[in-house]
């Protein structure tokens, strides 16, 4: 990990070889990373999922890299060869890379955007929070860490969804298993059951494929009668609604007939892409994270890229700080 | 004989009968027929250790005619059946993990394959929501998750 912005070495590299060659406007990722195959070190095939993974906007809060093309979707499509796709920084990508050039203080962009996008175990936290919290510590170096645990909050994924768990041993540093879950209602004519805002660690298309599979399976009679009361789902017809404007995800569930929504609405609870669990943990506590980060770098103009950091994630598309 | 599980009595991290997931997973798989022995959290929790379940691990029975009873039963829990390995395939693999709309079920092959007569010997049939579950001794199933869930994580 970078110590002036947090995020990989790889993804560093990537973003200078995107700023060298495309500057302000898109340029094609094959040309690109062909070219900077001898400074990122990595061959195209495997930088351009690293690539991929920054402009996918549904991945991390902070999204470094704007994409042009099919950059694939939050269902089970995957992005298209890099010779169809073409890139460059955004605001972010831009105030991350002026950070590790030192043309700018360090700026928390890793601790913002955690790993678990890449299967790694520090979660994401809202941006505006954290750097809050890091204007806080700026004037308050004695804040106490029930402030700052306050000032940050839980986890926060991108795709909206609700976080539950022991938040407070998350935040003192030790490991613990987050349960996330897709918010479900009941629409306003009680015939429809809506799921959305599907965890990130599953993709929408898999998500609705669960809750179709455990409807099937709901009339499997060859199992024990306790066993099928446990598992049931009683949904007559799945319908997943989810499109490139609703990026994670809606699923309509129609309850079968005489089934009140409220009791769909618990049983989908339970099925496993409408909930998933996440292993989570930090190097550190929370407090002490942020506390070591102001403390390195408060000798360079820590206001200053903490203000342009802000200013670049307001300026994101369809923004959720 | 078989023994029926405990409940958890807050229904923390649990189904509609307070079982976990996993645990459930586990249920389901042992009404396909398929030759198996839980182990890891969801065994340990039937063994009535307070622990959190995550995913389902069981070990699986070789042969080969298990080997097709678990691909075909695989297939039909899984969220991309597609991704399931053929019967001949799982007969050589050491570790297959699925998606289900229970969570996620990690088939240990190569265990089974190795430690299958041991592992038996020692396990207990457990009661799960009506279903009889082969569930590994709770000493296997630490020994096991030390010996590879620290390796893991």
């Amino acid at each position: 990990m970078s110590e002036r912005s947090g995020i990989g070495a790889v993804q560093v590299a990537i973003l200078a070889a995107i700023a060298t060659r495309a500057g302000r406007g898109f340029r094609s990722n094959e040309k690109m990373l062909s070219q900077a195959e001898p400074e990122i070190g990595l061959a195209p095939w495997y930088a351009y999922p690293v690539l991929v993974d920054l402009a996918q906007p549904w991945k991390m809060p902070v999204t470094l890299i704007e994409g042009r093309g099919n950059f694939g979707s939050r269902g089970n499509d995957p992005a298209a060869s890099r010779r169809y796709t073409e890139s460059r920084l955004t605001d972010a990508g831009r105030v991350a890379l002026a950070a590790e050039r030192r043309d700018l203080a360090p700026v928390p962009v890793g601790l913002i955007n955690g790993t678990t996008y890449r299967d790694g175990t520090q979660p994401p936290f809202r941006p505006l929070a954290v750097i809050q919290a890091m204007r806080h510590v700026l004037r308050h170096p004695k804040a106490t860490g029930q402030e700052i645990v306050g000032i940050i909050g839980p986890p926060d994924f991108i795709t909206g969804c609700t976080v539950s768990g022991d938040l407070a041993a998350f935040a003192a540093g030790h490991p613990t298993e987050l349960r996330l879950q897709a918010k479900i209602t009941i629409s306003e004519d009680r015939q429809a059951v809506i799921v959305e805002n599907i965890p990130p660690n599953i993709s929408t298309d898999d998500a609705a494929a669960s809750i179709a599979m455990r409807a099937e399976e709901t009339a499997d009679l060859s199992r024990p009668a306790e066993l099928r009361e446990a598992t049931r789902l009683d949904v007559r017809s799945v319908r997943d609604e989810g499109t490139s404007h609703i990026p994670d995800g809606r699923i309509v569930c129609k309850p079968a007939a005489g089934t009140p929504p409220e009791q769909v609405r618990d049983q989908l609870s339970r099925v496993y892409g409408v909930y998933t669990m996440m292993y989570v943990a930090l190097p550190r506590s929370l407090p002490a994270t942020i506390r070591q980060w102001v403390r390195t770098n408060q000798a360079e103009d820590l206001a200053t890229s903490l203000t342009a950091l802000e200013t670049a994630i307001r300026s994101q598309p369809g923004p959720r700080y | 004989m078989a023994v029926s599980a405990h409940r958890a009595e807050d229904g923390s991290n649990g189904g509609p009968a307070g079982y976990p997931p996993g645990v459930l997973a586990a249920a389901v798989l042992a009404t396909t027929g398929m030759s198996f022995l839980l182990v890891g959290s969801a065994a340990l929790w039937l063994r009535g250790e307070m622990i959190p379940v995550g995913d389902a691990d069981v070990v699986i029975e070789p042969g080969e005619k298990n080997m097709q009873l678990a691909r075909a039963a695989l297939a039909g829990l899984a969220l991309q059946p597609h991704a399931v390995p053929q019967a001949a395939r799982l007969a050589f693999l050491d570790i297959v993990t699925i998606m289900t709309s229970y969570g996620k079920i990690d088939c240990l092959l190569r265990r089974g394959r190795l430690d299958w007569d041991e592992l038996r010997r020692n396990a207990q049939v457990v009661r799960v929501a009506g279903a009889e579950v082969v569930v590994a001794a709770s000493s296997d199933a630490w020994d096991l998750r030390r010996r590879f869930k620290e390796v893991r994580r």
